[in-house]
C-alpha cells in the first residue's frame, strides 16, 4: 500500500515527547514568522529550522518527500510571479529585480508554512492531538472527532480507490496506459462509487462511536494526559526567539 | 433477556420491510445463532438489539424490544450501549481510531470506567483475542482479520453484559474463527454474558450455539434449540441455508431408513449413529 504523507511515524525523539499543543504553537508560531518577516536570509533561516525538525524527529525521508512535492508547486508560483510582478527595474525580459524577490518571498514563505503542517501529523498521533486540544485548549470534542477521522479515513480511502480501480482494471480499462490529462478523465469518474460509499460509511462510523459512548464523552474523559515539560518549556523559549527575530529582521 | 414484540421496521426510504412481525426471545446467559441467506434481516436484528433502530437509524417501527426489561425506543441509546456490545459487520466502518491502543480506549474512556482499571482492560481483551502483540500498530498497517480481532477486542474491553456480533469471523481464517468462537463460548459459560452470534459459518454456529434462529425475508422462520432447528435441514437447504454436513446425513440416513433419525450436530454423534444403523 502506498505510504500516506499523514500517516504516523512511531519515535522517540524529543519532539515527538513534546505536548502536542506545543507542537501545534510550534506550527503556528513558524507560519505567523514567516509573514511577519520578509527578509529573505531569515525566511531561508526558518526553511532550515523546518528541515532541522524533521531530522530531529527522525523523519528526514518524510521531510525530503514533503519538501521534493512543495518544490514543483513552488517552481510553478515562482515562474507564474515573475512574470506578473511589474513593478522595480527589467533585468532580464519582462522580469524586474522587484519581480524576482516578491517571488523568492512568496515561495519560501509557501514551503516554510506548509512544511510543519505535514510534520506536525507524521509526529503525533491524531488520538494526542485530538485529545490534547479537547483537555487543553477546550476545543468541542465534537470539531476534534471531526479532525481526527478525517485523518483516519485517508489511508482508508486509498485502498477503496485502489479496490475502485482494480475492479475496472479486471474489466479491461487500461490505467497504467494512459498518462496526464487522459488518466485524470479516466479517474474523475470513480468518483462517484467513492462518495458514495465513503457516505455509507461514514454514516456507520457515526453510529459506532454512538453505541460507544460518543455522547457521554467529556473533556477529561482522556485516559492519556497532557503535562508540559521541560521540553515544551524549551520549545516555547524558541518560539518567542523566532517571533523576536522576525520583528527584528523585517 | 431480550424480548422482541411483533417487531416490523421499515427503513426510511425503502419500500420493503427489513424485518416483519419478529417474535424473539433469549433468555440470560443464552447463546443464540442467527442464520439466513443474504437480505434476510439479519444486520437489522443486531441494530433493533443494540438501539441503533429506532435511534440511529429511523424509519417505520412497529411492535417493541425490550433488552433486560429496558424499552429500547424509551431508554436512551448510551444507556442501551452500556449494557449491548456490538461488533459490526463491517470492521472498517466500526473502527474509529487511526491507533489500535486509541481504539481500544476509545469507550473505556466514554464510559468514564476507573482510570486505574483500564490498562487492565486493554491487556486483558487483547490477550484474550490474542493480539497482544498489534498494540501499537496503526490500523492501516494491518490486514483484514487483524482488524476484526482489534474490532472484538474493542468491544470485549467494555464488559457488556450482552454481545452482539455480525459476521466477527467474516475476514478471519478457520482457526481464528474457532478461536473466537471458543472465546465467546467462554464469556458466555463462565461470565454469563449473553451472546447474539449472526453467522454464515453453520458448522462452527452449530457446534457452539444453544438456540438457532433462522431468518428469511425480514421474517423468523425458525427458531428454538439448535437441534430442533436443524431437523428441518429440508427446508433449511431450499432457504439456501447449508446444513452441516453430519445433519445432512442424519436426514438422509432417516430417508433410507424409513425411521426418523434425531439430529445430529457434531462428528461424534454421527459417527455413534453410524456404528447403531451397521451393526
Amino acid at each position: 500500500m502506498k505510504t500516506n504523507l499523514f500517516q504516523y511515524v512511531p519515535g522517540n525523539s524529543v519532539i515527538h515527547r513534546m505536548n502536542p499543543v506545543t507542537k501545534i504553537l510550534l506550527t503556528i508560531v513558524i507560519c505567523v514568522a514567516a509573514f511577519l518577516s520578509g527578509n529573505l536570509f531569515y525566511l531561508a533561516g526558518l526553511l532550515v529550522v523546518d528541515l532541522l525538525i524533521g531530522i530531529i524527529a527522525g523523519v528526514a525521508g518524510k521531510t525530503w518527500t514533503i519538501f521534493k512535492g512543495l518544490l514543483k508547486i513552488a517552481i510553478f508560483l515562482f515562474v507564474l510571479q515573475i512574470l506578473l510582478v511589474r513593478n522595480g527595474t527589467p533585468v532580464l525580459w519582462i522580469i524586474t529585480d522587484e519581480g524576482l524577490l516578491t517571488a523568492a518571498r512568496v515561495v519560501i514563505r509557501l514551503v516554510v508554512v506548509c512544511m510543519p503542517l505535514a510534520l506536525v501529523l507524521a509526529v503525533t498521533r491524531v488520538t494526542d492531538l485530538t485529545n490534547s486540544l479537547v483537555q487543553v485548549l477546550h476545543v468541542p470534542y465534537q470539531y476534534a472527532f471531526t479532525l481526527s477521522t478525517a485523518i483516519r479515513f485517508v489511508p482508508q480511502f486509498l485502498e477503496e480507490m485502489a479496490g475502485i480501480m482494480e475492479a475496472q482494471t479486471a474489466r479491461g480499462v487500461a490505467f497504467d496506459k494512459a498518462r496526464g490529462l487522459k488518466k485524470f478523465s479516466m479517474i474523475l469518474p470513480l468518483c462517484a462509487p467513492l462518495l458514495i460509499s465513503s457516505v455509507r460509511r461514514t454514516d456507520q462510523t457515526a453510529a459506532a462511536a454512538e453505541v460507544r459512548g460518543f455522547r457521554l464523552r467529556t473533556r477529561t474523559s482522556g485516559y492519556k494526559k497532557y503535562p508540559f515539560t521541560a521540553v515544551d518549556l524549551g520549545a516555547v523559549l524558541f518560539c518567542a526567539l523566532l517571533l523576536a527575530g522576525a520583528i527584528l529582521l523585517k | 433477556m431480550i424480548v422482541f414484540q411483533d417487531l416490523s421496521f421499515t427503513y426510511k426510504g425503502e419500500k420493503q420491510p427489513a424485518l416483519q412481525e419478529v417474535c424473539l426471545t433469549v433468555p440470560d446467559g443464552g447463546f443464540l445463532g442467527v442464520i439466513g441467506p443474504a437480505g434476510a434481516g439479519k444486520t437489522t436484528l443486531a441494530r433493533a438489539i443494540s438501539g441503533m433502530i429506532p435511534h440511529h437509524y429511523s424509519g417505520d417501527y412497529y411492535g417493541s424490544v425490550t433488552v433486560n426489561g429496558l424499552d429500547t425506543v424509551e431508554t436512551s441509546l448510551d444507556e442501551i450501549s452500556q449494557l449491548v456490545g456490538m461488533v459490526f459487520q463491517d470492521v472498517d466502518s466500526q473502527i474509529i481510531s487511526p491507533m489500535v491502543e486509541d481504539e481500544m480506549l476509545y469507550g473505556l474512556e466514554n464510559f468514564g470506567v476507573p482510570r486505574e482499571e483500564i490498562p487492565g482492560r486493554v491487556e486483558d481483551a487483547l490477550e484474550k483475542v490474542g493480539i497482544a502483540d498489534l498494540r501499537d500498530r496503526t490500523i492501516g498497517s494491518l490486514s483484514g482479520g487483524q482488524r476484526q480481532k482489534v474490532a472484538i477486542a474493542s468491544i470485549l474491553a467494555l464488559k457488556p453484559r450482552i454481545l452482539v456480533l455480525d459476521e466477527p469471523t467474516g475476514e478471519l481464517d478457520p482457526r481464528s474463527s474457532r478461536q473466537v468462537f471458543s472465546l465467546l463460548k467462554e464469556l458466555n459459560e463462565e461470565q454469563g454474558i449473553t451472546v447474539i452470534l449472526i453467522e454464515q459459518k453453520i458448522m462452527l454456529l452449530c457446534e457452539f450455539a444453544r438456540q438457532l434462529a433462522v431468518l428469511n425475508g425480514g421474517r423468523v422462520i425458525f427458531q428454538g434449540e439448535t437441534r430442533e432447528v436443524l431437523a428441518h435441514s429440508d427446508e433449511l437447504q431450499a432457504l439456501g441455508v447449508n446444513c452441516p454436513r453430519v445433519t445432512t446425513l442424519s436426514s438422509i440416513l432417516s430417508e433410507k431408513t424409513g425411521e426418523k433419525q434425531p439430529a445430529c450436530i457434531n462428528l461424534d454423534e454421527a459417527e455413534a449413529m453410524v456404528r447403531r444403523l451397521i451393526p
